[in-house]
């Protein structure tokens, strides 16, 4: 099992947004994580990268597993399971201060203290299998937001994460720029790359999808092949939630 | 009605003549000045950045010194602070051996409050998302901050440090007071020697002027530099 989240809750003060949230992934497995918007779905993406600390429960990402039910966890400890994830926001937040080959090179250059030639030499092949090649020497601020997006995937597959996580990747992009995106994200599945993906689109969840959870008020409500959930969803839930979408 | 305007004496507002000839006093000032003003500004540099972090710091032990230390010395004259050390320490038998040294050291512990209010809200104001971005890349504290934070803390802090730059090089006037032999104490020298004070303080002024303008230059040097990854448009 890749991963394995068990019991995992997580407040922010009074208000629960993770009540009890339990589901796997294996190795090379697609989940895309749908759901209303305050359902619980990017706190639950970013407790898998440590950025929330959860309240409680368990989750365990590749050999290595974190309790959250006992004394509460030093900060070592804590992004211990980083290393194994990578992350991709809906801001896409690429350093501004730096071109796109020093954004990709940054963190390995500097966490793993790889040398600069060899990392050069990786950026580029990743660059060009993203589309941004030709782009390296850029800064940031003159590029789209798909460019963006498409380097910042490229930065967090510089440190070879097991699983990548993107929360919302194509929600702050113009609709034209939503493709491209989704493009890379979908020849990364093809290559097998384990990954959890939070979205909107739901065509792209039917394509790319080998399991999809349907997230309503801090639960998972259903679980199932895209097939089942988006298109003959068993739970009242799900069912208004898509309809919903489906009258926009 | 506008006598007061016909009493004026304009043959007493500027002699180049008695400027020129005190240039060399001046500039003897200047030199001081500008020692006065590099050490203030290095060491209220330095330690404005330990009392920003400080004063961002969630342990109270941190926090609160340097929470009361800024509230104090933004809210001191500078001038009363200056006293303190050079008239009010000896009394209890501390004595700074020149006053140029009591002058460096008023200066840098005032400047330094806000130094570090400057330099907390520059780095509180880079977005929560480059945080997250470098830690979800398993940087740690220490090279987040060092490789992505401060980088764009600084250039966010570049125009309100040189602001603080410049009141500096203005404050070490102050210094005159307890004797130090900067600009304005030798424009005073001559300007009671001579009674022509207009002329010896518009030329101190012009001199204090010239020089902030000369930081001004460099600032925006620091700024076109500190810029070049921001879009023209």
């Amino acid at each position: 099992m890749m991963i394995n989240v068990s019991n995992l809750k997580k407040n922010f003060d009074q208000l629960t947004v993770l009540e009890s949230i339990n589901f796997s992934v294996t190795k090379g497995e697609v989940v895309c994580l749908i759901g209303p918007s305050g359902s619980g779905k990017t706190t639950l993406l970013r407790c898998l990268n440590l950025l929330e600390k959860p309240d409680d429960g368990t989750i365990q990402i590749h050999q290595d597993q974190l309790s959250f039910s006992g004394a509460p966890l030093k900060t070592k400890e804590l992004i211990r399971l980083r290393k194994y994830t990578g992350m991709v926001f809906q801001g896409f937040h690429l350093f501004p201060h730096k071109t796109v080959m020093e954004n990709i090179i940054e963190a390995p250059l500097i966490v793993k203290k790889y040398t600069k030639k060899r990392l050069v030499e990786q950026g580029a092949q990743l660059l060009k299998k993203v589309g941004m090649l030709d782009h390296k020497d850029k800064y940031p601020d003159s590029l789209s937001g798909g460019q963006q997006q498409r380097a910042a995937i490229a930065r967090a597959l510089m440190m070879e994460p097991e699983v990548m996580l993107f929360d919302e990747p194509t929600s702050a992009l113009d609709p034209q720029l939503v493709r491209e995106v989704l493009k890379v994200i979908e020849s990364l599945a093809k290559e097998g790359q384990t990954m959890i993906i939070v979205t909107h689109e739901m065509n792209f969840a039917r394509r790319i999808a080998d399991k999809v959870l349907f997230m309503d008020e801090g639960f998972i409500i259903e679980e199932g092949s895209a097939e089942q959930v988006l298109d003959h969803p068993n739970e009242p839930r799900t069912q208004a939630f898509l309809q919903l979408l489906d009258d926009e | 009605m506008f006598d007061w305007f016909y009493q004026i004496q304009w043959e007493y507002l500027y002699n180049p003549e008695l400027a020129w000839q005190s240039v060399p006093l001046l500039m003897e000032g200047l030199k001081v000045t500008m020692i006065i003003a590099l050490f203030s500004m290095f060491f209220a540099l330095v330690l404005g950045l330990l009392i920003g972090v400080a004063r961002m710091s969630k342990f109270w032990l941190f926090k609160l010194p340097a929470k009361f230390y800024i509230s104090f010395m933004r809210g001191t004259p500078l001038l009363v602070f200056i006293f303190i050390l050079y008239y009010g320490l000896p009394v209890i038998g501390i004595q700074f051996n020149s006053p140029i040294v009591a002058g460096i050291v008023g200066i840098s512990l005032n400047f330094a409050a806000y130094n570090a209010e400057v330099i907390r809200s520059a780095i509180m104001s880079v977005p929560r998302g480059q945080w997250e971005a470098a830690q979800s890349l398993q940087m740690n504290y220490p090279q987040l901050m060092r490789r992505i934070i401060i980088p764009q803390a600084t250039r966010i802090a570049l125009p309100p440090t040189f602001n603080i730059f410049m009141d500096i090089v203005k404050g070490t006037s102050l210094a005159s007071v307890i004797t130090v032999h900067e600009l304005l104490y030798s424009a005073r020298i001559v300007a009671g020697r001579t009674y022509e004070s207009m002329t010896m303080y518009i030329t101190a002024a012009l001199i204090y002027w010239s020089v902030c303008v000369v930081i001004g230059f460099f600032q925006q040097y620091l700024e076109r530099r500190y810029n070049r990854y921001l879009n023209k448009q």
